[in-house]
């Protein structure tokens, strides 16, 4: 039988394979400057960025492959947000590379392989389908995470996610496996149709358990998160912001995909399941992060407490919990890679400086860089008028209109003490004295453009949410 | 438009300070003065045309924000926030002109943090949107906590964070009652709209009233507030005490009596008898603290507590003279503040034992020291004994709670007497010491800062019927809101709002007049 393809569902998709194989040619030739990979990657997931753009903006419904790949806004919403983080990465990561003399060609080639699995995966209207994009995008941050080959910790970091992450697949497909002993199939749409009835087999329990667990992995939601402190620790920095970003954006969207449309009738069961899940991710973290000397592990567990509020939004299962889920997902990557690249900025002499209290008069001697990680840090703390305190704010009024007092008081509560942690590096930077003189690099362009871009992102959409809400609520399946 | 202008005016002069601060400390002092100056003087036109005679929101500016969420730009004023509006209009440029000098790294920080502030605590006040009003209510927090934090004394990191942090805790648990609201009003924050009863209404009153109670702040929320005003720069004090101790007792009076008059009246024997023990651990703490700023902090403490005893008192009188006794106490004590860092300016030291005899050095500032003291005491003919005799009167006559409540509170009058004249005394009279007899008296940019407090400080002692009479109509708004029971229940209340509703309502009963005719028929 003759599959019909219809290109322009697949654009985004074919830019970014296109890129990559572009990528993939150019870096043979060693007579081409290898800045110009890190540009063809920007300027391949730009394209791809505009075109996803233009069709959310003209509302294009499709599915592929015998149903198999399905493009709607939803997909498009989170299209956007992976290559924005792509883009940012992208523009973090030059001069990263550059300073510390690595190879760009294969570092650029594993980034857009990693971009196009989570495409696959937020498009995936097929549990199979879903899976490898999670694969593909797995197997690539694998190799990135260790890309650092001859530091320890690197190496460390990728071995670490390696094992950790084959674990979570296997977790994740064992669940498919039920899920399909359940209700014979594995397409999205004939699942929910299969469980509609009101028996609800237990091999369908099973396998939905073992999906959350899969998930919690790879997002890092407690008690699956141990791996990320490590990895975000060792990974190369830009790395880190990497995974903290896009991934987990990639992670949510097949989570609710698979969990409202697939498997609704179970909403009973999965519901108070991410109740329990939300409050225990949003706590440990947060209170972990307290205790944090090393500004990526404090970035780490504060990576897993904002896994904790997009879960208040799946939990709270209506239209508003889907579109502020995706709406905090596009806003937390944008502010947590401009604080990683603050970090990266931030580095002295002698080396990155990784410990909070190298940070100390950061204020007077850099005032620009402080400035950013201060616009950074209050809008993950979620404090106005930045992006974190609307992104917050409509979590918690879905789910309060889900009826979930509760969670919204924990998370309210949440929010307070996370406040302390992201107001100390604040204090370290602007109140202290430096113990010692430091002396700093210039200031990359790439790493400022990318800074500048996160920094208005932060505050347009904190002043003006209209641009990014509207289009989050036209996103809901 | 006006009032928009009032709040945004000093954001841009952050950003113009921002941009100009390369030509100099006195480009940048000069660019704040003019920017809070031009603020106040504007903002005098929101008295002017000021309409006493209604208790309707006034100069309203209501645009789309964020459609999405259901929140508006909605902002307005009443007899009450007015007063607010023009203390803190008039309390900045104030303290802009009080550290004209004494501000030693990052002037051009220290000034934007303070406009920022302004913006922010005007947009507390007059927001009449509930998301609105968090947001102006969290970001006020930012550049405070950069004041203290940066500007301040040695301890005030911890100062600073302790004060951000018992913020958020309040307002966190606020923000779960401003969603619950948001539901009850028709998906809708605007605050105009809301009325009452609500769903656990008590709960809702909590959640609203502990995040308030905490910047009162209300015994025993209160330990953040001698740590904050002790390490906080001078300017930080008086902005600390004269206004942001007020976006807590003005909640109370916007959110807390109005919206729930059921929960205000049940936890009113709770509240009444926090505010008075309060009083008098305030001044009983006042009392023995060697340390001049600590003493004027715990006085704070003292003197919002009567504000709080008024406003629960829930008559006329009482709630006037709590909201004059809002702009009393910041008016004296920012002028008290402002009197502690002078004299801290001169000798590097707030302790009382290294003061004495200063009268005889320096006369004007002991006679200006005098008049704030003994406003700040009450003593008749200004401004603090207006304020307190109408607490004292308005909680005297109501039936909320004892008498014997207002018996104890009126002790704090009293306690108040003597710790502050004790302190002045021990302060101003005795023997000079020797290392205080080069001490300058104050010069003429010093006296300028304190004449306009005097003016206000005997002004509102002796003719207060301005300030009253404009605020007269939207407290007693606020009295009939507060003492009528709830009449009308839910379901009433829903149909009132939706105007089908009435229709088929009117039409089932025309309906059933027609049956009931023909059946007599």
């Amino acid at each position: 039988m003759p599959i019909e393809i219809n290109w322009q569902l697949l654009m985004p998709e074919l830019v970014i394979a296109s890129t990559l194989l572009i990528v993939l040619v150019f870096d043979l030739f060693d007579s081409i400057s290898k800045a110009v990979l890190g540009w063809m990657t920007i300027v391949g997931a730009g394209i791809a960025l505009w075109v996803s753009i233009q069709m959310h903006h003209a509302g294009t419904v499709g599915t592929q492959f015998n149903d198999m790949f399905k493009v709607d806004n939803f997909s498009l919403f989170f299209n956007i947000i992976f290559l924005v983080s792509t883009i940012l990465v992208a523009l973090i990561s030059m001069s990263y590379l550059d300073r510390n003399d690595r190879k760009q060609g294969p570092y650029y080639l594993l980034i857009l392989l990693a971009t196009l699995g989570m495409m696959l995966m937020a498009a995936g209207n097929e549990l199979i389908i879903v899976f490898l994009g999670l694969e593909l995008m797995s197997l690539s941050l694998y190799v990135l995470a260790g890309y650092f080959r001859e530091s320890p910790a690197s190496s460390e970091a990728g071995m670490k996610y390696l094992l950790l992450g084959a674990f979570a697949s296997a977790f994740f497909l064992y669940g498919i496996a039920l899920i399909y002993g359940g209700a014979g199939t594995t397409s999205v749409p004939a699942i929910a149709e299969a469980i509609a009835a009101p028996n609800k087999s237990p091999l369908l329990l099973a396998g939905m358990f073992l999906l959350i667990v899969g998930f919690g992995f790879k997002v890092a939601i407690v008690p699956f998160h141990q791996w990320a402190p490590d990895v975000y620790e060792g990974a190369p920095t830009t790395i880190a912001a990497f995974i903290s970003a896009g991934p987990k954006a990639a992670g949510f969207a097949a989570f609710l995909r698979i969990f409202m449309e697939a498997l609704p009738n179970l909403q009973v069961e999965w519901g108070s399941v991410l109740i329990v899940l939300a409050m225990l991710t949003m706590t440990v973290g947060n209170v972990i992060a307290i205790a944090q000397t090393n500004i990526k592990r404090m970035l780490a567990y504060s990576s897993i407490a904002h896994a904790g509020y997009v879960l208040i939004g799946l939990a709270a299962a209506n239209n508003d919990g889907i579109s502020s889920a995706m709406l905090y997902l596009l806003i937390y990557c944008v502010m947590n890679i401009g604080a990683f690249g603050v970090v990266i900025l931030a580095k002295t002499e002698d080396g990155e400086s990784l410990m909070i209290s190298d940070y100390a008069g950061l204020g007077l001697r850099k005032p620009l860089l402080a400035m950013f990680m201060t616009i950074m840090l209050l809008s993950l703390a979620g404090f106005p008028p930045t992006a974190g305190f609307v992104g917050k704010l409509y979590i918690f009024k879905s789910a309060v209109q889900a009826g979930h007092i509760w969670l919204v008081i924990i998370g309210a509560i949440n929010t307070a003490i996370s406040a302390f942690y992201y107001l100390r590096v604040v204090v370290t930077m602007y109140m202290r004295e430096p113990e010692e003189e430091l002396t700093f690099t210039s200031y990359p362009s790439t790493l400022v453009v990318g800074l500048v871009l996160a920094a208005i992102g932060v505050l347009l959409i904190g002043i003006l949410p209209s641009l990014m809400l509207t289009p989050a609520q036209n996103s809901v399946f | 438009m006006l009032l928009s202008i009032v709040i945004f005016l000093p954001l841009l002069g952050v950003i113009a300070i921002a941009l100009l601060r390369g030509f100099g400390a006195t480009a940048v002092k000069g660019i704040a003065l003019v920017i809070g100056l031009l603020t106040f003087v504007i903002s005098l036109g929101l008295y002017t045309g000021f309409d006493a005679t209604t208790a309707t929101f006034q100069n309203v500016t209501q645009e789309e924000w964020i459609p999405g969420l259901g929140t508006k730009y909605h902002i307005g004023i009443d007899g009450i926030s007015l007063w607010l509006v023009l203390l803190t209009t008039f309390l900045t440029p104030v303290c802009i002109l009080a550290a004209w000098n004494s501000v030693e790294k990052g002037l051009s920080g220290f000034m934007m943090s303070l406009l920022a502030l302004e913006t922010g605590m005007l947009g507390v006040f007059c927001a009449l949107d509930l998301f609105l009003f968090f947001v102006f209510w969290e970001s006020m927090l930012i550049p405070m906590y950069f004041l203290i934090g940066i500007w301040g004394g040695e301890r005030r990191i911890y100062a600073t964070v302790k004060f951000v942090l018992y913020t958020m805790a309040g307002s966190a648990l606020m923000l779960v009652g401003i969603l619950a609201l948001y539901f009850q009003n028709g998906n809708s924050f605007d605050f105009t709209t809301l009325s009452g009863p609500f769903e656990h209404s008590h709960l809702l009153f909590l959640a609203f009233f502990i995040a308030f109670a905490i910047k009162v702040p209300l015994f025993p929320f209160h330990t953040w507030l001698p740590d904050a005003h002790v390490e906080a720069p001078t300017v930080g004090s008086v902005i600390l005490a004269g206004v942001l101790l007020k976006m807590g007792t003005y909640g109370i009076i916007r959110f807390c009596l109005p919206l729930f008059p059921d929960a205000a009246t049940h936890f009113t024997p709770l509240i009444v008898t926090l505010a008075v023990i309060g009083i008098i651990y305030g001044a009983l703490v006042a009392m023995v603290q060697p340390d001049l700023k600590k003493l004027v902090a715990y006085s704070s403490v003292s003197h919002l507590g009567f504000v709080v005893l008024g406003l629960f008192s829930k008559t006329s009188p009482g709630i006037e003279g709590s909201v004059l006794q809002m702009i009393n106490h910041g008016l004296s004590t920012g002028a008290l503040f402002l009197l502690v860092g002078m004299i801290y300016e001169r000798r590097h030291s707030r302790m009382i034992v290294d003061f004495g005899g200063l009268a005889k050095r320096m006369p004007v500032f002991a006679t200006i020291f005098m008049i704030v003291t003994l406003s700040s005491i009450g003593l008749p003919g200004l401004n603090g004994f207006v304020g307190e005799f109408m607490i004292l009167f308005g909680s005297f006559i109501t039936d909320a709670f004892s008498k014997w409540y207002v018996v104890f509170a009126a002790t704090g009058v009293i306690l108040a007497a003597v710790y502050m004249l004790w302190m002045f005394q021990r302060v101003m009279f005795g023997t000079l010491d020797k290392t205080n007899e080069e001490l300058p008296d104050l010069n003429a940019r010093e006296i300028v800062v304190m004449l306009p407090l005097l003016l206000f400080i005997v002004w509102i002692g002796v003719y207060p019927k301005p300030f009253l009479s404009k605020m007269q109509k939207s407290v007693g708004l606020v009295v009939t809101k507060v003492q009528t029971e709830p009449a009308m229940g839910r379901a009433e209340k829903q149909m009132l709002r939706d105007p089908q509703l009435v229709l088929q309502e009117t039409q089932r009963a025309q309906r059933e007049d027609i049956e009931k005719e023909a059946e007599t028929k």
